[in-house]
């Protein structure tokens, strides 16, 4: 007998939902997560869709017990999706990737946002080629850069799937976002020196950047999950010339796709995941790492986060694997932690560890909200999390769900 | 938690993470049953686990859906329910087995119902002694039943529903629609008398608001004030304060029964603490019913929380600070049969006692 997956039950410990919005029936959510304090105090928290028709939705959750929708944008058409997103100050900065090389809108827009009601586009950086989707993820902190995973129109890959690299763009002057710096994986580009890369003999996924992070505590570094290539870490020092610290590989025997890495710089420990893409553990386990980082040139895993039971969890429907992490970002209105680590699992819901003993990481708490409405997984995958500064945890289902404001009683 | 900036790292949150356990009690007839019963259909129960001794005429079988054994059912509302078969350790790593291989419920909270005639000290203890259930329970709260009509009359007589009253965490008064209002409130005043630091609830056909009985032991080390002060009790509340009744020390003389809370106004090291709890619980082990404490120790940056129930005591845990400028440690005892001054006086011989005040 298996009756453990439950999926359509809400299960929680050390968790209480605080409030559901579907979003207007638009509760597709795809992995941007991040919160404005506007100019009048209100709390205004900006959320990427995974797919079109929509682009991004903005919600005021000044109070989380009762989310109001500021402002919900569409996109130009049905093969772009936006995805990820970030705010810094009153700015917003939002990808753009196409289905098919050499379509558009494809790169990232900066809107200025100090009306949320009215997003006002600043700039598009176009990424657009004959070889490019344009960008999938970025990262943008601090109001002068965007780190992003991006292809261009000046790259071609040896291989399609390997069309996304990362980029630094300067955005001081937001109304002409240029390129600083880039580094692609050895290999990948046509023309390259170096040896062809080799596939993942299970699930090729490509050797792309994902998540591409750098933190004022390490101006000099950027932490870049790169998908099969496995974590990368760069010295940014020279934002012309990016030089390569580390690459942690662990693929194979496991099967690829990289997708964070975040560095607890105190604790010189990165904590890795690995993103589940297939459905019905099909690709398990695909497990969020603790490496120690004490000597970043040499990375060392020292222990993964305990997950609830395959033998429940791939029977709920859909994916269930690690996906995205609250990435500590050092902004105003974001909790930083590096004893908790917050992370979501599709199916497996939004997780909290507590990693106070690095060797051993313990699960704390979590919330796996029940199948949403229309799921069409049949199941909810909880795509990302945010964890703000009043100390309330946002969620976002991929597909239907839309928005769980969440509170922690840990 | 903090806001700005990391936080410091620290050892694990000895609380975070495990699956609270209610244990339900109450001597024969006062109405466990029909209490589970009743809390099991509110809606924030349905993940819930309740280990009862059997699936009887008068159990909670009548909501069976789906019986996988003898000894586990699936109820109609989603809970798991099994039987103690052999004994409760076995049984709480049965579930915990199972749920980890998706075999039952991915369950969040367990009540377990003790029988009648049970002490429930030992239920306790099995939480603290057995270090695998340790590390992946804790306790959350005692419930005792008292029943309004006879529950005097047992109390006077009986060795159980005392040592039941004396332990519980929330003191519940069923059958109160069958007692007359006189008989009641004598029990109301005996039941405070035994066990000043339970809150009183009077239960009508098992009807009570969940909310009254969760939530009560500490789920983390970042505990809110008025949480920890909560789980501590009204005896150790400061005199004069907002909170505090400036309780004296209770006796139940007849019964044996004390409860008092002692202070202390210099930290201990934690080795005279340790050694001071050592011989207590060596010597009157069996008569210390309930222990609670905020401990001062010397170079902790927060109280150390203890608790236990006669001679097991739950792992320390030091919480990461004091929530007002009252650093005192305070130590809530219900006993049997030992005198107040008998502790105090260890401690004193200990030589940790510093300056003591009446609680």
């Amino acid at each position: 007998m298996n009756v453990g997956s439950q999926a359509d039950r809400t299960l929680s410990l050390n968790m209480t939902l605080l409030s559901h919005h579907e979003l207007d029936g638009f509760g597709g959510v795809g992995e941007g997560v991040a919160m404005q304090m506007a100019k009048d105090g209100r709390r205004i928290l900006w959320l990427a869709h995974e797919s079109a028709p929509k682009n991004f939705t903005a919600v005021d959750v000044s109070d989380p017990r009762a989310p109001k929708m500021v402002v919900q944008t569409d996109l130009p058409h049905a093969q772009v999706r936006s995805n990820s997103l970030e705010v810094s100050g009153d700015t917003l900065a939002v990808a753009y990737q196409t289905k098919q090389v050499g379509m558009k809108p494809a790169g990232f827009d900066l809107f200025d946002i100090s009306v949320p009601e009215k997003p006002r586009l600043i700039a598009h950086f176009d990424a657009s080629g004959p070889h490019s989707r344009g960008a999938h993820c970025l990262w943008f902190v601090d109001g002068e850069t965007v780190h992003m995973a991006s292809g261009a129109a000046d790259f071609q890959p040896r291989n399609p799937k390997d069309d996304q690299f990362y980029r630094i763009i300067d955005v001081r002057n937001p109304s002409k976002p240029t390129e600083v710096g880039r580094w692609w994986y050895p290999g990948t580009r046509e023309g390259d020196s170096e040896p062809p890369v080799r596939r993942m003999p299970k699930f090729d996924s490509g050797y792309r950047a994902h998540n591409t992070n750098a933190y004022p505590e390490r101006p000099d570094r950027a932490y870049i999950g790169y998908i099969d290539g496995g974590a990368v870490i760069l010295d940014i020092s020279d934002r012309a010339q990016p030089k390569l610290v580390a690459n942690w590989r662990h693929s194979p025997p496991n099967t690829g796709f990289t997708h964070t890495v975040m560095p607890l710089p105190k604790r010189e420990l990165l904590i890795v995941t690995d993103e589940c893409t297939k459905d019905d553990g099909a690709d398990w386990p695909k497990m969020t790492w603790v490496v120690d980082n004490r000597d970043e040139t040499n990375p060392v895993p020292i222990a993964t986060f305990p997950l609830p039971p395959v033998e429940v969890f791939a029977k709920r429907g859909g994916r269930y694997g690690s996906h995205n992490l609250h990435e500590n970002p050092p902004v105003k209105c974001a909790h930083r932690d590096d004893r908790i680590v917050l992370a979501t699992f599709f199916n497996g819901g939004m997780r909290a560890f507590d990693i106070s003993n690095p060797y051993q990481p313990v699960e704390v708490g979590y919330f796996v909200p029940g199948a949403p409405k229309m799921s069409p997984k049949g199941s909810v995958q909880i795509n990302d999390v945010y964890w703000d500064d009043r100390g309330v945890v946002f969620c976002v289902d991929r597909f239907a769900g839309g928005l769980y404001a969440v509170e922690m009683k840990i | 938690m903090s806001s700005n900036g990391f936080t410091l790292a620290g050892g694990r949150d000895p609380f975070a993470g495990r699956i609270p356990i209610s244990v339900i009690t109450g001597f024969l007839g006062s109405g466990k049953t029909t209490l589970l019963k009743k809390l099991l259909r509110h809606p924030e129960m349905c993940n819930a686990a309740v280990i009862v001794n059997e699936f009887g005429e008068e159990s909670i079988d009548h909501e069976l859906l789906e019986t996988s054994s003898e000894r586990m059912a699936l109820l109609d509302n989603g809970c798991l329910c099994c039987t103690v078969r052999t004994d409760l350790q076995e049984t709480l790593r049965d579930i915990l087995t199972k749920r980890l291989h998706g075999q039952v419920i991915q369950f969040d909270r367990v009540f377990v119902e003790t029988t009648g005639l049970a002490d429930p000290a030992p239920v306790v203890q099995t939480l603290a002694s057995d270090s695998l259930l340790a590390d992946k329970f804790r306790l959350d709260c005692v419930v005792t039943l008292v029943d309004a009509v006879n529950g005097l009359q047992q109390l006077d007589t009986l060795n159980e529903p005392l040592k039941q009253a004396a332990i519980a965490d929330r003191l519940l008064l069923s059958k109160t629609d069958l007692a007359r209002p006189e008989q009641v409130a004598a029990l109301r005043a005996r039941l405070a008398d035994i066990n000043p630091q339970a809150v009183l609830i009077e239960v009508v056909q098992g009807e009570v608001d969940p909310a009254l009985l969760v939530d009560v032991g500490l789920a983390t080390r970042n505990v809110p004030a008025e949480k920890l002060s909560r789980w501590i009790g009204p005896l150790a509340a400061p005199v004069g304060s907002s909170g505090g009744s400036g309780l004296s020390p209770h006796a139940g003389h007849s019964s044996g029964i004390e409860s008092f809370c002692l202070w202390f106004e210099r930290p201990f090291t934690w080795s005279s603490f340790e050694t001071c709890m050592t011989v207590l619980t060596s010597l009157r082990g069996p008569d210390l019913l309930r222990v609670k404490g905020l401990v001062n120790v010397e170079g902790e940056a927060g109280p150390v929380v203890v608790q236990g129930v006669q001679h097991i005591f739950h792992p320390p845990a030091t919480l990461p600070a004091w929530s007002d400028s009252d650093h005192r440690s305070r130590i809530v005892f219900i006993t049997r049969r030992i005198e107040r001054e008998t502790i105090e006086n260890l401690f004193r011989a200990v030589g940790a006692l510093g300056t003591m005040r009446a609680g």
